[in-house]
């Protein structure tokens, strides 16, 4: 009877979490329709196309054309900045409307997208540190090793001439994390976007264009999911034609690239590096809240999972048992990135629904952690002496009874330090999670970083988890001591 | 009938078979210690008589309750049958008086108040009134075991299970557990005890089994047991214990 109760418990469980996926699912299609907001993904940061200024709006040449067309065709969107790979894996699963990431069109990503008329034209550039003169042609590059970003067309280029040059090629996630590896030697040179590469400089990254030619030529593209939003695409290439028109358009793109004569853009804010600091840090304290949120949740849910699957082993069913065990030997198999990214965006692409980041996120947090807390339980359990159950028993005591008020009270004693310790594990794992692009504190980080381009921010943010976590291992010790006095 | 009727009994771990075909009763207000060897199964045997442990074949009967009988209310047979383990089992996170209370209160057979003024009078019997709100922890192993036996007497059974009370103590507290039990003895429970203490059969046991390889090998009263124990292996044991 015991057993069947907790397996209703954990089928209530997983009801639960369907229930919640589907409602969500059921909001984003009420939405559809008149008056829809538009969902756009976009990159975390690709200056001068998207990036966040200092006051932490997103601006740049596709979040300006984006805001133009749409007052000028009249539409609601929402951007997602949620890094390029991300974006792309996203529109592909329909989990986002459209995505405008200064996205090059090309014949392969024509076939999974539909695009827009092209709205800038670019080409691949390399550039070097800015004290670098050794290296003025690709022929100098031989031995040496190349940043690039993955998944644009700096890559592929990279990857196309890497043979013939005979140099090897480190990929990063974002533009900001090429330029320091650049800057910082690792790399001799990087390929990027003629566009992205003149604003960075602009922008005194350290770097210099070490050529004039730009490579493989190619445009940029607003796109849909393919055969999904066509109206969505039309309202984009009408606004683009009217903007064209007016004006509006060079203005827009002037304004980040300087003028086509190649006079220097608008003086740019510099801050000094204890400034810089000091106005990111809201958004990293927005970044940190956020943090402490999804362990909270995560662990909420983990516990629960703990406690069904944690009972379920020390349960007298073999059944209950097994079930148990295979769902720990499951999620603790699975790496936290990978379970992330199957269930935002594969078990979504597998069952053509959508599923939100924060969700998703969730979700994986809480399997992963409650695979640990149902160990955790588990072996609190079985660690008091069977000889306590047996004395409750003997008495008379149902087996809830004898479990409730003898065995757990000796056995929570047992677990806390683990508790503690899987506290801070799960803190520390939602910034995996920042790799799907959920908003935390290390993706706030690399958002800042992306927009000033000051790594040394990374040390604040290290100081900022280690702060918190210090705090939280103190006051769960001194927990710890007054259980165990009591 | 006897207050524990045991009739073909039969227990097995796996292949291991422990108990062999048992035949025994304890008569009302009978004290019966039952001796043997070490792995002779007297201890499964007594764990059998409140189903701590699965019965493999046959019956068991205490108070006209068949407990081999899985529709039979275990929870409700063993509030009426007190069990002493040799470990004690005390509950580490309660206080000595809230380990004899828990059980009534719980079970809601008392209201607090009156558990509260039960739980003293037990311990006052036991003879550790003075250590109601201590914690397991500060005892000695005899006041452990007479606290044991305080809880089990909680509830009111009618029949107390002794499985090995004094074998987990050092010698000079041997004797206040024996006290205990010699006390309630005189007062007519119904005991069941496993023991190494001979001399504590011989004393106060209406009646000694003898256990070897599974079987009861032999049992009678105590003087006739141990005065003139009639198996061989009955004899070798003796001689080898007293």
């Amino acid at each position: 009877m015991k057993k069947s109760r907790f397996m209703w418990l954990s089928m209530a469980f997983l009801l639960f979490f369907a229930v919640c996926a589907g409602n969500l699912s059921q909001t984003a299609t009420a939405q559809a329709g008149e008056g829809k907001t538009y969902q756009i993904a976009t990159d975390i940061t690709f200056a001068p196309f998207e990036f966040q200024d200092i006051d932490g709006n997103y601006v740049g040449i596709d979040m300006e054309l984006m805001q133009a067309i749409a007052k000028n065709q009249n539409f609601k969107y929402e951007i997602k900045p949620l890094g390029f790979n991300a974006a792309v894996q996203a529109l592909q699963s329909n989990q986002v409307d459209g995505m405008i990431a200064g996205m090059s069109i090309t014949a392969e990503r024509k076939k999974a997208f539909d695009f827009s008329s092209p709205y800038f034209d670019s080409g691949i550039v390399m550039a070097v540190k800015k004290d670098n003169t050794d290296t003025k042609s690709y022929e100098d590059l031989r031995g040496k090793n190349v940043a690039v970003k993955i998944g644009t067309q700096g890559y592929e280029f990279a990857d196309s001439i890497k043979d013939k040059y005979g140099f090897t090629i480190t990929p990063f996630e974002d533009s900001a994390q090429v330029y320091d590896d650049v800057k910082t030697g690792n790399s001799a040179a990087c390929f990027d976007d003629y566009p992205v590469l003149a604003y960075g400089i602009q922008q005194n990254n350290g770097l210099r264009l070490a050529t004039t030619k730009k490579e493989v030529g190619s445009s940029y593209g607003f796109a849909v999911n393919k055969g999904k939003n066509p109206e969505l695409l039309e309202k984009f290439n009408a606004g683009l034609a009217n903007l064209k028109a007016n004006g509006e358009y060079d203005s827009i793109v002037s304004k980040y690239l300087g003028n086509p004569d190649g006079s220097a853009p608008a003086a740019t804010q510099t801050l000094g590096r204890w400034e810089l600091i000091q106005k990111s840090l809201p958004s990293l304290f927005e970044g940190l809240l956020k943090t402490m949120m999804y362990t909270i949740i995560s662990l909420f849910f983990a516990f629960i999972m703990g406690l069904i699957f944690g009972f379920m082993k020390v349960s007298h069913s073999k059944i209950a048992r097994g079930i148990a065990t295979v769902y720990v030997d499951i999620f603790r198999g699975i790496p936290l990135l990978v379970l992330g990214l199957f269930i935002y965006l594969g078990i979504p692409g597998m069952f053509g629904f959508t599923m939100p980041l924060p969700v998703a996120a969730t979700l994986a947090l809480s399997l992963n952690a409650g695979a640990y807390v149902t160990e955790i339980i588990r072996g609190g359990i079985q660690s008091i002496d069977r000889g306590q159950m047996e004395a409750a028993r003997s008495l008379g005591l149902p087996y809830r009874t004898a479990m409730v008020k003898v065995i757990i009270p000796q056995a929570i004693k047992v677990m806390i330090p683990s508790f503690i310790n899987q506290l801070v594990i799960t803190l520390k794992d939602t910034s995996i999670m920042s790799a799907i692009g959920l908003v935390e504190l290390t993706q706030s980080g690399k958002i800042v970083i992306a927009r000033t381009l000051a790594s040394d921010i990374w040390l604040v943010v290290a100081l900022m988890y280690l702060i918190v976590i210090t705090i939280l291992t103190k006051v769960a010790d001194a927990v710890e001591r007054r259980t165990r006095r009591g | 009938m006897g207050k524990i009727q045991v009739n073909n009994l039969k227990k097995s771990y796996g292949s291991n078979e422990v108990l062999k075909d048992i035949n025994m009763q304890v008569g009302e207000g009978e004290v019966v210690c039952v001796i043997g060897p070490s792995g002779s199964g007297k201890s499964t045997l007594l764990r059998c008589v409140n189903k701590l442990e699965e019965i493999t074949a046959g019956q068991i009967i205490v108070d006209d309750y068949d407990i081999s009988d899985n529709k039979t209310d275990i929870n409700k047979v063993r509030e009426n049958i007190g069990m002493v383990f040799q470990h004690f089992n005390l509950f580490p996170h309660m206080s000595v008086l809230k380990n004899i209370t828990f059980a009534p209160t719980e079970l809601k057979k008392q209201s607090p108040a009156e558990a509260r003024n039960l739980g003293l009078k037990l311990l006052e019997r036991v003879g550790l009134a003075d250590k109601a709100d201590a914690f397991p922890a500060s005892l000695s192993g005899g006041q452990k075991q007479r606290v044991a036996i305080a809880r089990a007497l909680a509830m009111n059974p009618d029949v107390m299970l002794f499985d090995e009370p004094t074998s987990a103590l050092d010698p000079e507290m041997v004797g206040e557990v024996l006290g205990v039990m010699k006390d309630l003895a005189s007062e007519g429970m119904t005991m069941m005890i496993v023991t190494h203490e001979m001399g504590f059969a011989r004393e106060v046991a209406d009646r000694v089994v003898f256990m070897d390889g599974g079987y009861i090998v032999e049992e009678g009263e105590p003087e006739q047991v141990f005065g003139s124990p009639k198996h061989e292996r009955t004899i070798s044991f003796l001689e080898k214990v007293l």
